[in-house]
């Protein structure tokens, strides 16, 4: 069920099949953005392949000592590129090999085009999807939809890489999806036909309790994507951007130039594996322990190496010095930022405040606190907007609903008209009308009780007292309680046991407290493994861009006003 | 490690149970004897073994830890593993599920063959006509020839078409009406007559009578109009084509040759570091099973590999940059990143290349050693001495206590030293030469000592050639015991399905027969351990000798079909397991850490498939500077013992160190589980029967109450054995043998019922 793993095995399957010798890898945009996320390009040079190319790209030579490792997508455009290729080809050997089904024409004109007989393979390896971590993976998709149905070019790509993940983990799934949503029928209809196309393809050994997809919509849940975030990944995508594991530093005051873009890999980055996960208060202690064990080993300036054990000693930990400089420089940029940009920002107070929205149900206290926050100047016009998205998604129907004032508020800070629309276009994309399922006050007794022990005793951490809702659909999904009507299965078997291994992907995109919550379930939940995916991995700015390229634009502050106010006199 | 069992009583001698060795089991009496015995005995030898140990060990872990965490409720356990267990919470870290197979791939290659093959025949044979054709053209001597009759011998080979014969334009396939042939081709055909490339019954109809271009194909034929060959562009191309071809697969540029010799030194160097690196630990340590000139030797010639690597891959690095033009930068591009794998190559391995003591510090070395060697044999005599006393002291504060002790009890001191044999604690070798009887442990046994003479005799080839022997020799043993453990398992089961129906019987009989309760209670018993009828046999006396002859019958029976007594195989590697469990505990995520560490050691340049591979960091590495700064070479020997370590896991096993691992995991080895609880199994019952032993000492005493505990005893075997199972289904289930899943599914399912009811009756 590891996914990176997954497509990493694919990627030296091909290097392995392609034998001893010079060789470059040929990719298209995508797959390079897949195999980049698996391996390093150190790595791969291990392997003997020397270059990587872009098969579209018009400045290759003529190469006839290098084998060449065809990764493509099967899309028109690429065979069409293959084509060309094969008619004159530049490189000695091909070995090619699709991320995804290819039809039997397009092997035919391939083949026809090989004259020199320069192919040596042609295979499908169903590494189709962008790996993020074992447990998660992302397509890398923005916009999906159109209003609330599927753009039909992406849903295509979406169906795509989902069968391509099922493949490459081999699992033949039942399927559930979320019904209050029409993509996700969707989605879950174009799986389910693709699986009975290629039967043959899924004919995997059987395991006693089948695997489960469940296909879920951002839609229900657009409280998680607003969240200021506080562990370390999340927290990194949320305020610099992760973008295929790597971040882009160069706003960064002072930066220098070999920081300007750092990669965080936690399959390369032994400090960023054990600290992803972590909150930020413990990495920065993290931090400072890694400081103070490089600064040991820093060697000193005046050391003189005179006598061989010096020079001994100097060598001896000069690459692990190197590599810890790496990794120390790098790490201390990133978190030094980061909490630059939260004392700048006014994070913690933000966050505070975003939580209670969140979790709790006092209006009044949460008005006042959003007000308050909106008063004051380093409160930033993006999260100043994201406080009134909030508080607009959670008492949208309550009676002293107050969002025309909040409005006000944010016209009279100075909150640019496009943000102000935006508040008006959550609601209309994630708003009580939309959603299937009741978000904010809980259901069942031990739910309830909970919350008023919380209430009670004080929450142990203010800032991360939010668990996202994905939590409790998967909790009750293992424990076999959620409910047929609103998550159906499609087709007329169903699972009798609960299930073990889980697929549950997020059409619209999923988020890194998503990934964190999956991770502990998988550590404490025993015998269940689980893969989180979506069609992308949101922060609330690429949010809030899904939102509108989805053609949810709101309906400008006056409207906006009016409706309000409507809905408050009710 | 004494956490695992319950003390068995409460003798003080027995805490020496702590030095065993977790290889041979031997008990040691000492720390320093074992320290000693473990160094000579299984210092490096028995890596192989050790490996294995430890995978299994991991393996029951990790199959105990999926098992514990679906039936995580039904059953509480105590001890290590348990304490252990509950770090993770039950759960497993994505980062640590176990490494599943490839996925799903489908090959188009037959098919795209098919078709490609249809083409080919095509060109192959338009290829060959025109090379025939040529070969003609130019068969005669030109230069002396008129040129009209040139142009007959070529008609003569090719006849030339008329215009009329060519309605179409043969690139764009137009219709050509006769009045407007001004058209590309047509125009070209009209002036140049017609086409020596084609014949009119040419099969390529399209191409018929095209003249495109008056060129020549071959340099010999180029200098006068006259000498040239009249040619179609199509068949011009396919000419070209084929020259091109040729002319490439003859030609091998220099950087092809500088890369394979590069590669040539990589290999070296692959194949000979590890066998210095070995030589120059030993030789550190001041042992003599090395020649330090040899080492000395092989160090200057794998060092001069370095120097070769580095001198190669500078070679290629500045190839063709002094000349006019410069190379493409793709081509200059290849010619950086080959230098920068090489140089990567070479840091991590030169790293690793400790260096050697000098003649006087080794004799300092080697003195030091036996001076070592010495003092712990010293220790270990004064050890056993001490050992001894107190065993004496011992005996007689025993003798003196068993003669105040009552009847019954006199001969406890020696059931335990029955027990303490057998059970789980050799002092012997005994089960050591059980083990033996397998004829595949002897071979292993064999090998093993074989590879200990081969190393002595520092034969290297033969003992890597053994090693490998070994290796094979061990997975077959493990399968041998899956096998085993699974059908034992069964039989087991079956077995005590029968006890308990016999039991049932006898139970309710037992009423009516109670003279014969204790006959029926023995059958019960020796079925279970055998040495509980020893222990009988010690206290019943003669009496009974009817009935132990029989009982003694039943045991060797019992050896070939009962799990119980096929205990000393297994009982001891689970032992060992046990051991090892203790002595190496494991840290769940040590393992991809190291890999993580490894990976990044490579990861200088972070950024994946950045376009500038730039070299200049790690040309300024000092460590790198090799060209004959040996000194600084000299003296890395902790940093090669960190390589060394690397060697087992170098970058470029990635691959297979994750397949093994894969293997290791899907293996299909219940066997040690099955050790495992079935260890354990055997304690229990060596407790229970122990208790029983101490609360009646009497055979024939025996009364409701000891059936109860019987009862107990039948339960708790229960539980072990649904555990037992559980992980044969999960391990079944792991390597896919799903046939066995549904027998062993069945048989839990048999258990549970039983157990259920058993539970129903002890309630009531």
């Amino acid at each position: 069920m590891n996914v990176v793993f997954a497509v990493k095995q694919y990627v030296s399957k091909m290097i392995e099949d392609s034998g001893p010798g010079m060789k470059v890898l040929l990719m298209d945009k995508e797959t390079t953005s897949i195999v980049s996320m698996v391996y390093t390009q150190s790595e791969i040079l291990q392997k003997e392949v020397y270059l990587f190319e872009r098969l579209d790209s018009l400045n290759r030579e003529t190469m006839k000592h290098l084998k060449a490792i065809c990764f493509l997508r099967p899309t028109k455009e690429n065979v069409e590129y293959l084509i060309q290729e094969l008619r004159r080809p530049k490189y000695s050997i091909y070995y090619i090999y699709f991320s995804n089904v290819i039809s039997k024409s397009d092997v035919k004109s391939l083949a026809e085009a090989d004259e020199q007989e320069v192919v040596a393979e042609v295979q499908e390896f169903y590494g189709d999807y962008i790996a993020v971590n074992p447990h998660v993976f992302s397509l890398n998709l923005l916009g999906c939809c159109q209003g609330r149905s599927w753009d039909l070019a992406q849903l295509s790509r979406t169906a795509q890489g989902l069968t391509a993940l099922l493949l490459s983990l081999k699992k033949c799934p039942m399927i559930r999806y979320q019904l209050s949503s029409e993509p996700a029928k969707r989605l879950a209809e174009c799986v389910k036909q693709v699986i009975t196309k290629e039967y043959e393809l899924f004919d995997f050994r059987r395991t006693e309790v089948p695997p489960l997809l469940l296909i879920l919509d951002r839609s229900d849940d657009a409280i998680t994507p607003l969240l200021n975030q506080w562990t370390y990944q999340a927290m990194v995508h949320e305020l610099l951007g992760i973008n295929n594991n790597r971040i882009d530093l160069s706003r960064v005051p002072g930066i220098s130039k070999d920081l300007r873009e750092v990669v965080l890999s936690a399959e390369n980055d032994e400090f960023y594996a054990n600290n992803m996960y972590l909150n930020f208060a413990e990495i920065g202690s993290n931090i400072k322990n890694l400081m103070e064990d490089f600064q040991r080993r820093k060697p000193k300036e005046q050391q003189k190496l005179e006598s061989i054990a010096d020079m001994k000693a100097f060598v001896e930990n000069y690459p692990q010095f190197k590599k810890m400089s790496g990794t120390v420089s790098k790490h201390v940029t990133v978190v030094g930022e980061l909490s630059r940009l939260a004392s700048e920002r006014n994070l913690l107070e933000v966050s505070e405040v975003e939580q209670e929205l969140a979790c709790q149900n006092d209006h009044s206290s949460a008005h006042q606190n959003v007000r308050r926050l909106l008063q004051n100047p380093k409160v930033t016009e993006f999260d100043a907007t994201r406080l009134v998205m909030l508080y607009a998604l959670h008492y949208e129907r309550h009676s002293s609903n107050s969002l025309p004032g909040l409005m006000m508020d944010l016209k009279n800070k100075g909150v640019s008209e496009k943000y102000r629309k935006l508040v008006s276009a959550v609601v209309e994309y994630g708003g009580k009308r939309v959603r299937g399922s009741d978000l904010f006050s809980p259901k069942d007794a031990v739910a309830i009780t909970k919350q008023f022990l919380k209430g009670l005793k004080g929450v142990e951490n203010v800032y991360t007292q939010h668990q996202p809702f994905l939590h409790e659909t998967l909790d009750q999904l293992i424990k076999g309680k959620l409910k047929d009507g609103q998550y159906p299965y499609l087709g007329p078997s169903t699972l009798r046991d609960r299930p073990q291994d889980i697929i549950v992907f997020i059409i619209g995109g999923a988020t890194y407290e998503e990934a964190l919550t999956v991770y502990n379930l998988n550590r404490t939940t025993p015998g269940v493994r689980i893969v989180l995916g979506g069609t992308t991995i949101h922060n609330t700015k690429s949010f809030l861009e899904e939102i509108s390229a989805s053609g949810f634009r709101g309906r400008g502050a006056e409207s906006a006003h009016v409706t309000a106010r409507a809905s408050s006199r009710r | 490690m004494a956490s695992n069992y319950p003390p068995p009583f409460d003798d003080p001698v027995e805490v020496r149970e702590g030095f065993l060795c977790p290889l041979c089991l031997k008990d040691l009496q000492s720390f320093y004897q074992l320290q000693s015995h473990y160094e000579e005995e299984h210092s490096s030898e028995d890596r192989d073994v050790k490996g294995q140990l430890r995978n299994l060990v991991q393996k029951a872990k990790k199959a105990k830890k999926k098992l514990l965490k679906r039936e995580g409720d039904d059953r509480t356990d105590t001890g290590a593993q348990e304490r252990y267990e509950s770090f993770s919470y039950g759960g497993v870290d994505p980062y640590m599920w176990e490494p599943q197979e490839l996925g799903a791939m489908r090959s188009h290659l037959s098919d795209f063959k098919k078709h490609r093959a249809a083409r080919i025949d095509h060109y192959v044979v338009e290829v060959n006509k025109l090379i025939i054709r040529l070969e003609k053209l130019t068969s005669f001597d030109r230069t002396n020839t008129e040129s009209a009759k040139i142009r007959a011998i070529e008609k003569s080979v090719v006849p030339w078409v008329n215009d009329q014969d060519v309605p179409f334009c043969p690139d764009c396939g137009n219709n050509l009406p006769l009045a407007s042939k001004l058209t590309s081709a047509s125009k070209e055909a009209l002036t140049s007559h017609t086409s020596p490339g084609s014949s009119p019954n040419s099969i390529h109809g399209s191409r018929r009578g095209s003249i495109s271009s008056v060129s020549s194909v071959s340099s010999v034929l180029d200098e006068k109009d006259d000498d040239r060959i009249r040619c179609c562009r199509h068949c011009k191309d396919t000419l070209l084509k084929r020259e091109q071809q040729i002319d490439e697969s003859e030609y091998t540029p220099d950087i092809v040759k500088l890369y394979e010799k590069l590669r040539l030194c990589m290999e070296k160097v692959d194949q000979k570091a590890p066998e210095y690196i070995k030589m120059a630990e030993s030789l550190n340590a001041g042992e003599t099973t090395y020649n330090l000139e040899h080492a000395n030797d092989l160090r200057v010639e794998v060092q001069k590999v370095y120097e070769l690597i580095d001198a190669l891959s500078k070679k290629i690095l500045t190839l063709g940059l002094n000349e006019e033009p410069q190379p493409h930068p793709k081509t200059l591009q290849l010619q950086r990143m080959i230098r920068y794998s090489a140089t990567l190559f070479v840091q991590e391995k030169l790293l690793g290349l400790m260096s050697l003591p000098t003649k006087d510090k080794y004799e300092e070395l080697k003195e030091k050693r036996k001076q070592e060697i010495d003092r712990k044999l010293h220790m270990e005599r004064q050890a056993t001495l001490e050992t001894q006393r107190r065993q004496e002291e011992k005996q007689k504060d025993l003798v003196s206590r068993s003669t105040a002790a009552p009847n019954g009890e006199v001969p406890y001191p020696k059931r335990v030293s029955v027990k303490k044999s057998e059970g789980w604690l050799p002092t012997s070798s005994l089960p050591r030469q059980r083990e033996i009887a397998d004829p595949l442990l002897q071979q292993i046994d064999n090998i093993t000592s074989f590879i200990k003479q081969a190393k002595a005799a520092n034969r290297l080839d033969e003992v890597r050639m053994l090693q490998e022997n070994l290796r094979q020799l061990q997975d077959e043993y493990d399968q041998q015991q899956t096998l085993k453990a699974i059908e034992l398992s069964k039989r087991q089961a079956e077995e005590e399905e029968m006890q308990r129906e016999q039991l049932q019987v006898l139970r309710e009989k037992e009423w009516e027969r109670e003279q014969h309760k204790a006959v029926s209670q023995h059958s019960r018993t020796r079925s279970l351990d055998f040495r509980e009828v020893k222990q009988h046999q010690h206290e019943s006396g003669k009496e009974n000798l009817n009935q132990i002859a029989q009982s003694l019958d039943l045991d060797t029976t019992q050896i070939k079909s009962s799990p119980s007594s096929k205990t000393p195989s297994p009982d001891a590697v689970q032992k060992q397991v046990t051991k090892e469990n203790s002595v190496f505990p494991i840290k769940p995520r040590e393992a991809p850490q190291y890999i993580r560490e490894t990976d990044q050691n490579q990861t200088m340049l972070l950024n994946p498939f950045e376009d500038e591979a730039d070299t200049s960091p790690v040309e300024d590495d000092p460590a790198n500077t090799l060209a004959g700064d040996s000194s600084q070479v000299d003296s890395l020997p902790a940093k090669a013992r960190h390589s060394d370590k690397k060697e087992y896991n170098p970058f470029e096993d990635d691959e297979e160190d994750q397949q093994t691992n894969g293997a290791t995991v899907g293996a299909p080895n219940p066997f040690e589980d099955n050790g495992n609880s079935f260890q354990k199994s055997v304690n229990d019952q060596n407790s229970g029967n122990q208790s029983e032993g101490l609360s009646s000492t009497n055979p024939f005493e025996v009364d409701d109450n000891e059936i109860s505990g019987e009862d107990v005893i039948e339960e708790e075997l229960l539980l072990q054995q649904i555990d037992n199972i559980k992980a044969y289904i999960f391990d079944a289930k792991h390597s896919g043998r799903m046939d066995e899943v549904e027998v062993l599914t069945e048989n839990l399912k048999e258990l549970k019922r039983t157990l259920a009811k058993q539970k129903e009756k002890s309630k009531c």
